[in-house]
C-alpha cells in the first residue's frame, strides 16, 4: 500500500480524534471544565446508539437523530444543570470540576457496564454507508469524507460564532468572569448550557463514529476517547485548528508508522507505537508544550476543597482523646478482622479489601497529604505487582527466584524509583496538568508494559510461604493486614510532626511554604516515591488475593475510578481509604458487575453539596447530630464529675426510684449504656423531667449513649446556673423525680 | 558589608519585548528598612520576584552578604535567611495559627529521612520555643490554636507577619504589608517593623501606601518604567522632580491620605517640610487595584 492510501485510510480516525478533541474545547472554553466524562459519555450514547438499531430495529436515521440530537445534548444539558452549575456558584476550584467530571465519567461507565455488562460487542453499526469514492487513483472511505466535512463544518461554524457573533462575546465573558458577566446582564447559565450541550453532542458523535471501527467494550471504547486529550492539549487548552491539524496529524503519523519494521525491542515499541500513538504522544506534549492556557486564576492546583483538615495536634493530647482514638482504631481493627471468621468463598472475597485499601493509602498520601492530584495510580500498583512475580519467578534480569513474601517488599520497593522518576514532572506541574500528565503515564505503562507479552505474559502466581509453612487463607489475610498495618505507619510517619505540617503547607500554599524554607520539591518527590512504593505493595497484594496477574486489574481507566473513590471517601483520611475499599469490595461482591462504579460514581456527583466527600460529611453530621443531643437532652455537658458523682450517690440511696419516667426500660438501658464505664449494676441512668413523653427504646438507648459519652469523656465544665439552681433541690427530689423546672433535659446517673 | 545585606547588582528582566526590569542595583543593609516605591507597572513586583527567587533574572546577580544567590530556589533562600510575605497572605489555611509558625520555625534544616525514620523529636522543642515567643511578641496568643483559614484580614496579615519571623530572617521582604490593614493595625505594624529592624535585620518594603513607606523607612528607590529613577533619604526622593512627575499629575506628593486606600489611615508625622500644601487631589488613588 502507498502511503497515501494509508494517509487517507488515517483521514477517519484523526477526523473523530479532532471531532472529539473539538467537543472537550468547547466544553473547557464556555465552562472552564476539563470534561473527562467525554469518554463515558461517548460510550453510554455509542451504546444506546446500538441498542436501538440493532435490539429495536430502528432506521439509522431515526436512531441517529434521537442520539445526537435528543439523548446527547440532553445529557449536557442534564449535567450542566444539576452537577456543574451549583460548582460553579460557589466557584468551586478546577480541581473540583475535574472530581465531578470524573464522577461524570464513573457514573456513566458504571451505567453502561451495568445495563450492557463489560464484555464487547462487535456489530455496532455505523451511520455511514459502507462505500468508497474514488479520488483520483485511490479509493476512500464514505465515512472518511463525511467525518473531515463535519470537522470543517464545525470549526468555520465554531469559528464564526466565537469571533464574530454576540454567542461568541458572551461566552468569552462568561469564561472570564462569570458572576461579573452576569451582573452585566449576560444569560451565564444559558452560555454555559450550550457549551455543555455541545459538549456532549460531540461526545455522542465521537462514540457513535468510533464503535464500528473497533469493537465497543465499555472500558475500551472510553479509554480511547481519553486518548484525543493528546489534541487537547496539543492545542493548549485554546485553540481549535491546532487540535484539528493535531489530530489528523497523529493519525496518519500512526497509520504510516505501520509502513516500518524493525527488528528486536525496537520492533516490539514499534509495533505498540504504531496503534498507540495518540496515548504517547499525550504524555510527550504534556512534557514538552510550556504551559496550558489554562482558564481562572490558576488556583487548578489547590485541592483544598475536599482535602482540607489540618495536622494532626502538635501539643499534647488529652488523655481522654487519647483514649477514644484507640477505642476508634481497636474498633476499626475489628472490623477488619472480622472476615477471619467468615465462610472460606467470602474470606476469600474479603482478601480484595487490604490490598485496595493500600492502593487508596497511596492516593491519601498524594492527593490528601500533599495536595497532588495522581490519575496514575494503577500503573504503580501493576508495576508492583508486576515485579513481585517476576522476582518470585525467578526471571527478572536473570536475579534468582525470591520467595513470594520477600519479592512482595523487594518488588514494591522497585517501584519507588519510577515514582521518583516519573514524580520529576510533578514538581513544576500542578491541577490538571499533573492530572493528565499522570494519567498518560498510567496508560503509557499499561500499554507498553502490562499489555506485551514478553513482559506479562507466563507469569504464574505460587501460594506465599512463610518459615517453609505454606501460607493458609486465613493465614494469608493476616498478612495483608500485616501489610496494611505498614502502611498506616507509613501514612502515620507522614502526617505527623514535622514532615506532615510540611507536607499539608506544601498542599495548603506551595508557594507560601517555600517562602518559610520549605523544600517544595523533595516533599513533593518524597510524597510521590514513598505513596508508589505502597501502591505497589498493594498491587502485588491484589495479584495474590486474585491468584492471577491481570492487565484488566491495573488498567488506565481503574485509575480513575479508584482516584474518585478515595476523593468520595475523603482524601485526606486513612479511614475513609480503608472503609473505601471495604464499600466497593462488599458492593461487588453483593451486587451485579459494575454496581460499585454506579455507587462511586454517584457519590462522586454528590460532591456538589458535600464538599470534602463523604468522610468530612459523616464526620460532620456526627458532630452536628453529636452537639443537638448534647444541647437537648444533657445537662451533663455542663456538670462537673463532682455533680455527676453527687447526683449518683444521692440516686444510689434509693436505687430503682430515680427516674420514675424511665425506670421500666431502666434495665435495658444501663446495660446497653455502661459498656464502656464497666459499672456493674449502676450505671448510667436517665431522669425524664415529668410529664415528658416516654422515650422510644431506640431513643432511649441514644440517650444513654451520649450521656455516658459526655459523663465519662471527663469534660470539666462548669454547670449551668439553672442546673445548679435545680441541683439546690434535687437532693430531696431525687428520689421522687418530680418536677424540675429549671433543667433543661436529662441528668445523668453515674453508679458507684 | 555585613553578612547579612541584600544587594541587587544590574538585575535585568524581559519578557518578550518588554524589559520589566532594566539594570537595577539595590542594597538592602541590616538594621534598616528600605523603601521601593513606583506605580502600577514601573517593575516593583518584578523585581521583588527576582529578589526572592521566584523569577530568575536575565542578567545581573542577587548577592546575600557576599554568597551570590541568583539562582536558588525561593525554599533555599528561605533557609539562608531571607524571607519574604506575600501581597495576598499566604497563610496554610487548614493548619492552626501555631501550627503555620511551627512550619516556618523547624524548616531551616532539610534532612526530611530523619523525620522519617522516626528522631523527629530532635529539636522541636526549640521550633515551639520560637513559634511562643513570636505569639507573645506580637500578641497573638489568643488565636494561637484558631485554623488560619477562619481569621479576618487583618489578622492574616500579622500571622503571615510572624510566621516570616519564626522562620529567623536576616532579610525580611515585605510585599504591600499593609494593604487590608486599618488605620490602627497600621500603624501598630510600622511600630512592629521598626523594632525588628534595631534587631539587626535587613528589611525590604514594598507598598502602594506612599505614606506608610515615606513614613517608616531609612531609605527609598523609586522605580518607574523598570529602572530606578530615585534613591536616597525619604525626603530626599519625595523631592526629586521625576519621582514627582510620575506620581503626581497634578498635585504635589503629600502626605495626606487619598482616601481611596484602605491603608491609608491618618499619618502620624506632619508633612514633611519640603511638602507644599495640597494643591488639588492627588492622583496616586492605587492599592486596591494592585491587589490581585
Amino acid at each position: 500500500m502507498t502511503s497515501i492510501n494509508l494517509a487517507l485510510t488515517a483521514i477517519s480516525l484523526g477526523a473523530i480524534a479532532a471531532l472529539s478533541g473539538i467537543g472537550v474545547l468547547v466544553t473547557y472554553r464556555t465552562n472552564g471544565v476539563l470534561n473527562f466524562a467525554q469518554g463515558g459519555i461517548a460510550t453510554l450514547v455509542a451504546y444506546v446508539f446500538r441498542e436501538m438499531v440493532v435490539e429495536w430495529g430502528l432506521p439509522i436515521w431515526l436512531a441517529a437523530v434521537l442520539a445526537l440530537a435528543v439523548l446527547s445534548p440532553g445529557i449536557g444539558l442534564l449535567l450542566e444543570r444539576l452537577v456543574f452549575r451549583p460548582l460553579a456558584r460557589r466557584r468551586a476550584s478546577a480541581a473540583e470540576s475535574l472530581v465531578a467530571s470524573l464522577g461524570v465519567l464513573v457514573l456513566t461507565l458504571g451505567m453502561t457496564a451495568g445495563i450492557w455488562g463489560l464484555g464487547s460487542r462487535g456489530d455496532a453499526p455505523s451511520i455511514f454507508p459502507a462505500d468508497t469514492v474514488k479520488i483520483g487513483d485511490t479509493r476512500v472511505g464514505v465515512d472518511a469524507l463525511a467525518e473531515l466535512a463535519m470537522v470543517a463544518v464545525f470549526c468555520i461554524v465554531l469559528g464564526i460564532l466565537g469571533a464574530k457573533t454576540k454567542f461568541g462575546r458572551q461566552v468569552r465573558a462568561v469564561v472570564d468572569d462569570r458572576q461579573l458577566a452576569e451582573l452585566s446582564g449576560v444569560p451565564a447559565d444559558k452560555v454555559a448550557a450550550a457549551g455543555w450541550a455541545l459538549g456532549t453532542t460531540m461526545a455522542g458523535l465521537t462514540g457513535i463514529l468510533l464503535a464500528p471501527q473497533f469493537r465497543l467494550t465499555p472500558y475500551g471504547l472510553t479509554l480511547l476517547v481519553l486518548e484525543t486529550f493528546a489534541v487537547v492539549v496539543a492545542a493548549r487548552l485554546a485553540s481549535l485548528p491546532v487540535a484539528v491539524l493535531t489530530a489528523l496529524g497523529i493519525a496518519v503519523a500512526q497509520s504510516e508508522l505501520k509502513q516500518v519494521t524493525l527488528d528486536g525491542d525496537a520492533g516490539t515499541v514499534l509495533t505498540v507505537l504504531q496503534s498507540n500513538l495518540f496515548i504517547v504522544m499525550l504524555l510527550v506534549l504534556l512534557l514538552v508544550v510550556p504551559r496550558l492556557r489554562e482558564l481562572g486564576n490558576g488556583d487548578s492546583g489547590s485541592t483544598g476543597s475536599f482535602s482540607s483538615r489540618g495536622a494532626p495536634p502538635s501539643g499534647p493530647v488529652s488523655r481522654d482523646e487519647a483514649r477514644r482514638d484507640v477505642l476508634g482504631k481497636l474498633g476499626g481493627a475489628a472490623l477488619l478482622m472480622a472476615p477471619m471468621t467468615f465462610a472460606p468463598a467470602d474470606l476469600r472475597s474479603a482478601f480484595m479489601v487490604p490490598a485496595l485499601a493500600l492502593i487508596f493509602l497511596s492516593l491519601v498520601i498524594l492527593t490528601g497529604y500533599s495536595g497532588q492530584l495522581s490519575l496514575g495510580v494503577a500503573g504503580y500498583a501493576g508495576l508492583g505487582s508486576l515485579f513481585t512475580l517476576k522476582l518470585a519467578n525467578g526471571d527478572l534480569f536473570g536475579l534468582p527466584a525470591v520467595p513470594g513474601i520477600w519479592a512482595m517488599f523487594i518488588g514494591a520497593i522497585m517501584v519507588a524509583p519510577i515514582g521518583l522518576i516519573t514524580g520529576w514532572p510533578a514538581i513544576r506541574r500542578r491541577g490538571l496538568v499533573l492530572a493528565l500528565t499522570t494519567f498518560a503515564v498510567g496508560a503509557v505503562v499499561s500499554r507498553f508494559v502490562f499489555e506485551q507479552p514478553d513482559f506479562a505474559s507466563g507469569l504464574y502466581v505460587d501460594p506465599l510461604e512463610l518459615f517453609g509453612a505454606e501460607l493458609g487463607d486465613k493465614a494469608f489475610y493476616l498478612f495483608e493486614l500485616f501489610c496494611l498495618g505498614l502502611g498506616l505507619l507509613v501514612v502515620r510517619s507522614l502526617h505527623h510532626g514535622r514532615i506532615g505540617r510540611a507536607l499539608l503547607a506544601v498542599r495548603d500554599h506551595s508557594e507560601g511554604a517555600a517562602a518559610v524554607g520549605v523544600d517544595v520539591r523533595s516533599l513533593k518527590l518524597l510524597a510521590f516515591t514513598i505513596s508508589s512504593a505502597v501502591a505497589g505493595l498493594g498491587g502485588a497484594l491484589l495479584t495474590f488475593s486474585a491468584s492471577s496477574f491481570s492487565t484488566d486489574d491495573f488498567a488506565p481507566m481503574q485509575s480513575l475510578l479508584w482516584f474518585t473513590a478515595v476523593v468520595v471517601f475523603g482524601a485526606d483520611s486513612a479511614a475513609g481509604a480503608i472503609i473505601a475499599a471495604g464499600f466497593i469490595v462488599a458492593i461487588d461482591v453483593l451486587a451485579p458487575a459494575g454496581s460499585s462504579i454506579l455507587a462511586v460514581g454517584i457519590l462522586a456527583l454528590s460532591l456538589g453539596w458535600l464538599p470534602g466527600g463523604l468522610a468530612s460529611a459523616v464526620r460532620g453530621g456526627i458532630a452536628w447530630v453529636a452537639r443537638v443531643l448534647a444541647d437537648e437532652f444533657v445537662p451533663s455537658a455542663h456538670t462537673t464529675h463532682a455533680a455527676a458523682n453527687r447526683l449518683a450517690r444521692a440516686g444510689g440511696a434509693v436505687p430503682g426510684m430515680a427516674g420514675a419516667a424511665g425506670a421500666t426500660r431502666h434495665g435495658a438501658a444501663g446495660s446497653s449504656g455502661t459498656s464502656g464505664s464497666g459499672g456493674s449494676g449502676g450505671g448510667i441512668r436517665i431522669v425524664l423531667p415529668a410529664g415528658a413523653p416516654r422515650p422510644t427504646p431506640l431513643g432511649e438507648t441514644l440517650l444513654v449513649a451520649v450521656a455516658n459519652h459526655t459523663a465519662r469523656s471527663g469534660l470539666t465544665l462548669e454547670m449551668l446556673p439553672s442546673a445548679r439552681a435545680g441541683e439546690a433541690d434535687s437532693a430531696e427530689r431525687q428520689g421522687l423525680a418530680g418536677p424540675r423546672p429549671h433543667l433543661p433535659g436529662v441528668p445523668v446517673e453515674r453508679g458507684a | 558589608m555585613s553578612r547579612n545585606d541584600l544587594s541587587a547588582r544590574g538585575l535585568v528582566r524581559r519578557y518578550g519585548g518588554l524589559t520589566a526590569v532594566e539594570d537595577v542595583n539595590m542594597d538592602v543593609p541590616s538594621g534598616q528598612i528600605t523603601g521601593l516605591i513606583g506605580p502600577n507597572g514601573a517593575g516593583k513586583s518584578t523585581l521583588f520576584s527576582l529578589l526572592t527567587g521566584v523569577e530568575q533574572p536575565d542578567e545581573g546577580k542577587v548577592l546575600l552578604g557576599q554568597r551570590n544567590i541568583t539562582r536558588m530556589s525561593p525554599d533555599a533562600r528561605s533557609r539562608r535567611g531571607l524571607v519574604q510575605t506575600f501581597q495576598v497572605p499566604s497563610l496554610f489555611p487548614s493548619l492552626t495559627v501555631a501550627d503555620n509558625l511551627l512550619v516556618a520555625a523547624e524548616n531551616r534544616r532539610r534532612d526530611y529521612a530523619g523525620d522519617l525514620l522516626g528522631f523527629r523529636a530532635r529539636g522541636r522543642s526549640g521550633a515551639l520555643q520560637i513559634v511562643d515567643d513570636v505569639l507573645a511578641s506580637l500578641r497573638l496568643e489568643d488565636i494561637r490554636e484558631s485554623i488560619a483559614g477562619t481569621l479576618p484580614t487583618g489578622a492574616l496579615r500579622l500571622v503571615e507577619f510572624a510566621r516570616a519571623l519564626c522562620a529567623r530572617p536576616d532579610v525580611l521582604l515585605l510585599d504591600e504589608p499593609a494593604s487590608g490593614l486599618d488605620a490602627a493595625e497600621t500603624e501598630r505594624f510600622s511600630a512592629l517593623v521598626r523594632r525588628i529592624a534595631d534587631d539587626g535585620v535587613a528589611i525590604l518594603l514594598v507598598d502602594h501606601d506612599v505614606d506608610l513607606v515615606f513614613k517608616v523607612v531609612d531609605r527609598v528607590y523609586a522605580m518607574v518604567g523598570g529602572r530606578v529613577v530615585a534613591e536616597g533619604a525619604p525626603a530626599a526622593v519625595r523631592a526629586d522632580p521625576t519621582v514627582r512627575s510620575v506620581y503626581l499629575a497634578q498635585g504635589p506628593l503629600t502626605s495626606k491620605n487619598t482616601g481611596a486606600s484602605p491603608a491609608g489611615g491618618p499619618s502620624g508625622g506632619g508633612p514633611p517640610a519640603d511638602s507644599p500644601p495640597t494643591g488639588g487631589p492627588p492622583a496616586v488613588a492605587v492599592s486596591s487595584g494592585e491587589l490581585r
